[in-house]
């Protein structure tokens, strides 16, 4: 099966078959898009909730949520999605360190709320979701059949 | 001096407390009360007044140099030994200035920590 | 930019002299061995890429210090040498880290970070001062990605790693110490003030 892994900041696309991959989720939020038509996958790997106009020496467009989730529709309606068929899953936003409080609300909650209100914004609706939490954790697209597998130690794999 | 000196043990890690209360109470003390924060040990010096003290710095909800000014305050006899992974120079004085007796950085041994016990509650 | 790196490379190196010295007493003496501490000037992606193997598991003590610097420092072990260092320092026989093994490698780095610190502290005189250290267990991607998260890192990072390891026990790990781009700057001052006496 051809494994595509999409590193932190980065956006992976694939059509028909194929697993899109994402490890290191830990207060960061993979988002998924996938529209079931046409069989095209989309999957980001989002750091941080704003871009507030950073001037990022690379332009790595998954690496905000107000940036990433336009990218995701883009690249995927390049793709050849039809962006009316779009459902998208979110995982991650954890806070793994334990014994201590993350400010109020963490990195993690930040980014789960900033991704849900960009899929909001663009009317995609969320059809999975396994977010917050104390756990890291991996997310698997399959883009044969739009299964979201969610991967974290310590449990078996769930899908969302 | 027949009876045993009482000692309050404070460390945010229950590992560290732990250890030191195996230490002390091999060498004649009586570990009466164990704390995890500034604020608990500054509660607990006021209900359990034991003859001597052992305090870590970093903490979290009060840390150890605030904790020993409130216990100073509250006793200015308090005798406090600070048991802190932190060595740096400038906190040694500053523990000091608040009223600590003696300041041992981590790692420490059994030894030293003793020593450090006798010294201060004579 | 050589000579900057290089010294922190050194400076790193007594850092992790001092980390390992500590560690040293807390395993009875035993000798430990210290590769020479890589520093490296990551731009984000290879940042994102850099942990080798992103799903394996293991346990971190990670401190971040906020105040006239920023810095992060942290403690990196894979599973089966937290087992071992654990099992060492509170002679439990578990083949799962237990709540009292964990407590131990929490002390155990925050010992070691602080001791980094108090080195780095006396030799450049920047005022570092430790906060509560956090333990994770997990994935050492999701770990090294919160890590960078935490400390705000949009962009370039400075990174020094060490590597240890001793044949006593099955040990062996890293340190990292990220400090932030005005540190940085700070640290990298004493060069230029160091080359600037040797040319009058």
């Amino acid at each position: 099966m051809n494994e595509i892994f999409v590193n932190m900041g980065q956006i992976g696309v694939i059509k028909n078959s194929g697993v899109l991959v994402t490890v290191g989720l830990g207060s960061c939020v993979g988002v998924s898009l996938y529209d079931p038509s046409t069989k095209v996958g989309a999957l980001a790997h989002v750091f941080l909730a704003k871009s507030r106009g950073n001037a990022d020496s690379e332009l790595l467009p998954g690496k905000y949520a107000d940036t990433a989730i336009p990218a995701l529709v883009d690249l995927a309606v390049k793709a050849g999605a039809n962006r009316d068929r779009f459902e998208a899953k979110i995982a991650g936003g954890a806070h793994l360190f334990e014994n201590t409080k993350p400010d109020m609300p963490s990195v993690g909650q930040r980014n789960v709320e900033a991704v849900i209100e960009q899929l909001h914004k663009h009317r995609i609706p969320i059809t999975g979701k396994d977010v917050l939490g104390k756990r890291g954790r991996k997310m698997s697209l399959f883009v044969d059949t739009g299964i979201v597998i969610v991967t974290s130690i310590g449990q078996q794999p769930i899908q969302i | 001096m027949s009876l045993a000196k009482t000692v309050l043990i404070t460390d945010d890690t229950a590992f560290m407390r732990m250890t030191l209360r195996n230490v002390i109470q091999k060498n004649g003390f009586t570990v009466v009360g164990e704390a995890s924060d500034g604020e608990e040990a500054v509660n607990k010096y006021k209900e359990l007044r034991p003859d001597l003290v052992t305090m870590d710095i970093t903490m979290p909800k009060m840390d150890g140099i605030s904790a020993i000014k409130e216990i100073m305050k509250f006793d200015s006899n308090a005798r406090i030994i600070v048991c802190s992974a932190m060595g740096q120079k400038p906190m040694v004085i500053e523990a000091l200035n608040a009223g600590a007796r003696d300041f041992l950085v981590k790692p420490f041994d059994a030894q030293r920590v003793v020593e450090a016990l006798h010294k201060a509650s004579s | 930019m050589r000579e900057k790196l290089d010294f922190l490379t050194e400076l790193g190196n007594i850092g992790a002299s001092y980390a390992t010295t500590a560690l040293s007493k807390m395993l009875h003496d035993a000798k430990l061995k210290l590769t020479v501490p890589q520093s490296r000037i990551l731009s984000f992606s290879e940042a994102a890429n850099y942990i080798p193997d992103p799903e394996e598991v293991v346990v971190c003590v990670y401190m971040r210090m906020v105040d006239i610097f920023d810095a992060n420092i942290a403690f990196i072990l894979p599973m089966n040498s937290a087992l071992a260092l654990a099992g060492f320092l509170t002679s439990e026989k578990s083949e799962h880290l237990t709540d009292l093994g964990q407590s131990a490698l929490l002390e155990v780095g925050n010992i070691m970070l602080s001791s980094y610190l108090t080195a780095l502290s006396m030799i450049s005189g920047a005022k570092l001062k430790p906060a509560v250290p956090a333990i994770a267990v997990d994935m050492n991607g999701a770990i090294w990605e919160s890590i960078l998260a935490d400390a705000g890192i949009t962009d370039f990072v400075t990174v020094l790693e060490t590597h240890f390891s001793t044949e006593q026990i099955e040990l062996s790990g890293h340190l990292f110490f990220i400090p932030d781009h005005d540190l940085y700057e700070f640290l990298s001052s004493k060069v230029s003030g160091f080359l600037l006496e040797e040319s009058t």
